[in-house]
């Protein structure tokens, strides 16, 4: 394990890019050059937005990417050997069974990859029609142990409390989630903001305060068919007050100091030690 | 060998091969519900050009419909060649089309006022206007006698986008818009399409002595092979150059016509503000009651 994710002190690095649809070897080659970025800017992880190897609305290429995706990979952890990498993927565990995933790369390998739980079938998305749900009994799982320890959620996962709640109660310090947001509500602004950043900004404070964590968000920007995806990434600590934040509606890079040993006394001012399991007892009910 | 229009192979395949009889009659029950009950329309217009695909619409439709729910305009500028011109008044008899059910409008005054007007001479551009007016013109003729524009486009052409974007895909219904041009002619020879139409090289007339094969550069018994290969069997590019025995190069070349043209098959690109825009998330039923 890395020296900073072993010491909970560790720089992360916002690659908030924009990707061409399914074009994946110039979406690799951006990889590429963002990680070499971050490694020479200090960073010890770089978060990619959900299916930036790809392109978000795939529609019927989403069966066409996951051979492309895998060798992407084969070539992009050659590159994270001295630096942990998020990178979200269409993933085939199977064949013809394919998964919105993020790839998690590190010390030269490809250490896991996790499927998207949640899958939005609703308004613009259509990601049910074409991927499996990741299986939370068998793919939840944080990287990594004690202080550097993390877990990562993509997009929808987040607007449902269990995944990030599980993941925290597993070890997790600190939730990488990435997502391709498309922005809506550009025609009528909340406090001066689209809705759709208003709304994920009320979700990722939340859980970070909830579950006194470190909060990632690595969101996509830039156009793709009729949507736009507006960007807005940011790094939120255990306390919910913003650390470090990227620009709306274009690409930026931004890199983050986190110290995750600050979670410990965000805990003395919460409640987070109070599981009461008779909550999830009723949940699994219902 | 990339850009020659005669493929030495055994094509088309036999996926290609239809039960013309059965097509036949689903869709004319088809386009007979869509023009009556769903658009409560009295009938059908068509423009016939005296190539395959409009006779075959034609003959689908008269079947369909009736000849006498069936308008027929013959809309010729300089550039059709005199034999298209008789192919297509020979169908209007052939399918017992009633006077007053069919004009001949020559649009080449109208045709040049535009692109004298504009100042084009490029025959491309002029050629597009020419299947624009020819648009407007069967627009006007629905609307004055409460029909529908029946399309005539094939998949092979739509596929690749050979038409005119608001010109010859300008219209209410394209009855034969999912069969190939090497099953449109199965289709046609059905209906009684008579054999100097099938088997006459397909080509728009936009100008003198265009034909689609050599602009294309290669035979409609390939491209739809590959057509077929590639998105209905769904096989890679490499599966469908070996399966067919061509060079991966005239896949390609078919796959960026394909690609390049994506735009011509769908509606304007709107630009997303709002939680619901009339693009991917304006979900309601074409017939919405």
């Amino acid at each position: 394990m890395h020296a900073g994710l072993r010491s909970g002190r560790l720089r992360v690095a916002l690659a908030q890019v924009s990707t061409r649809i399914g074009d994946i070897k110039s979406n690799k080659e951006k990889h590429i050059e963002y990680i070499e970025r971050a490694r020479s800017e200090g960073a010890d992880l770089v978060v990619f937005p959900e299916l930036s190897l790809t392109g978000y609305l795939l529609r019927d290429v989403a069966y066409e990417v996951p051979q492309a995706c895998r060798n992407a990979l084969e070539e992009i952890k050659q590159f994270c050997r001295e630096i942990y990498a998020v990178v979200g993927v269409v993933w085939e565990p199977r064949p013809g069974i394919i998964q919105n995933a993020a790839a998690i790369l590190g010390e030269g390998e490809i250490k896991c990859v996790i499927p998207k739980y949640y899958l939005p079938t609703y308004g613009l998305f259509e990601e049910a029609r074409y991927f499996m749900p990741g299986d939370p009994q068998r793919d939840l799982r944080i990287v990594g142990s004690g202080l550097g320890a993390f877990g990562t959620l993509i997009c929808e996962d987040l607007w449902h409390p269990e995944p990030a709640e599980a993941l925290v109660r597993l070890g997790a310090e600190l939730l990488v989630c990435i997502a391709s947001s498309p922005l809506r509500g550009l025609n009528n602004l909340v406090e001066g903001r689209t809705w759709i950043d208003h709304a994920w900004g009320s979700i990722l404070n939340a859980t970070a305060l909830t579950h006194t964590v470190h909060v990632v968000f690595v969101n996509r920007a830039g156009p793709e068919d009729e949507e736009f995806f507006w960007g807005g990434s940011r790094v939120i600590g255990p306390d919910g007050v913003e650390l470090e934040r990227c620009r709306t509606m274009e690409e930026d890079f931004k890199t983050c100091e986190v110290n995750l040993s600050e979670n410990a006394r965000a805990r003395r001012f919460s409640s987070f030690r109070v599981h009461l399991r008779e909550f999830h007892s009723i949940l699994s009910k219902l | 060998m990339a850009g020659k229009t005669t493929t030495p192979i055994g094509l088309p395949i036999k996926e290609l091969e239809i039960n013309a009889e059965r097509v036949a009659s689903y869709l004319c029950e088809r386009l007979r519900r869509y023009v009556f009950e769903y658009a409560g329309k009295r009938g059908g217009v068509i423009g016939l050009s005296g190539g395959i695909d409009s006779a075959t619409t034609a003959y689908l439709t008269a079947r369909a419909l009736g000849p006498e729910k069936l308008f027929c305009y013959i809309l010729p500028t300089s550039a059709t060649p005199q034999r298209d011109m008789l192919h297509a008044q020979s169908i209007i008899k052939m399918l017992h089309i009633p006077e007053g059910n069919y004009e001949i409008i020559n649009i080449d005054d109208i045709v040049r006022m535009f692109a004298d007007r504009l100042g084009v001479d490029s025959p491309v551009i002029i050629g597009n206007i020419a299947a624009r007016v020819r648009m407007i013109t069967l627009h006007a003729q629905a609307a004055k006698r409460d029909c529908l524009v029946i399309g005539t486009s094939d998949k092979s052409e739509l596929t690749i986008g050979y038409f005119t974007k608001y010109g010859d895909a300008g219209v209410d219904v394209m009855p034969i818009a999912d069969l190939y041009k090497t099953q449109v002619r199965q289709l046609a020879r059905y209906l009684g399409v008579p054999e100097e139409i099938v088997v006459k090289p397909p080509s728009p007339a936009l100008w003198p002595g265009q034909t689609a094969e050599s602009e294309l550069g290669i035979s409609y018994e390939l491209l739809d092979s590959i057509l077929y290969l590639r998105f209905d069997a769904w096989l890679s590019e490499e599966e469908v150059s070996s399966r067919l025995g061509v060079d991966i190069e005239v896949v390609e070349k078919v796959m960026r016509l394909v690609k390049q043209t994506q735009h011509k098959r769908q509606l304007p690109e709107i630009f997303r503000l709002s939680a619901r825009s009339h693009g991917s998330d304006w979900r309601y039923p074409r017939e919405w009651h």
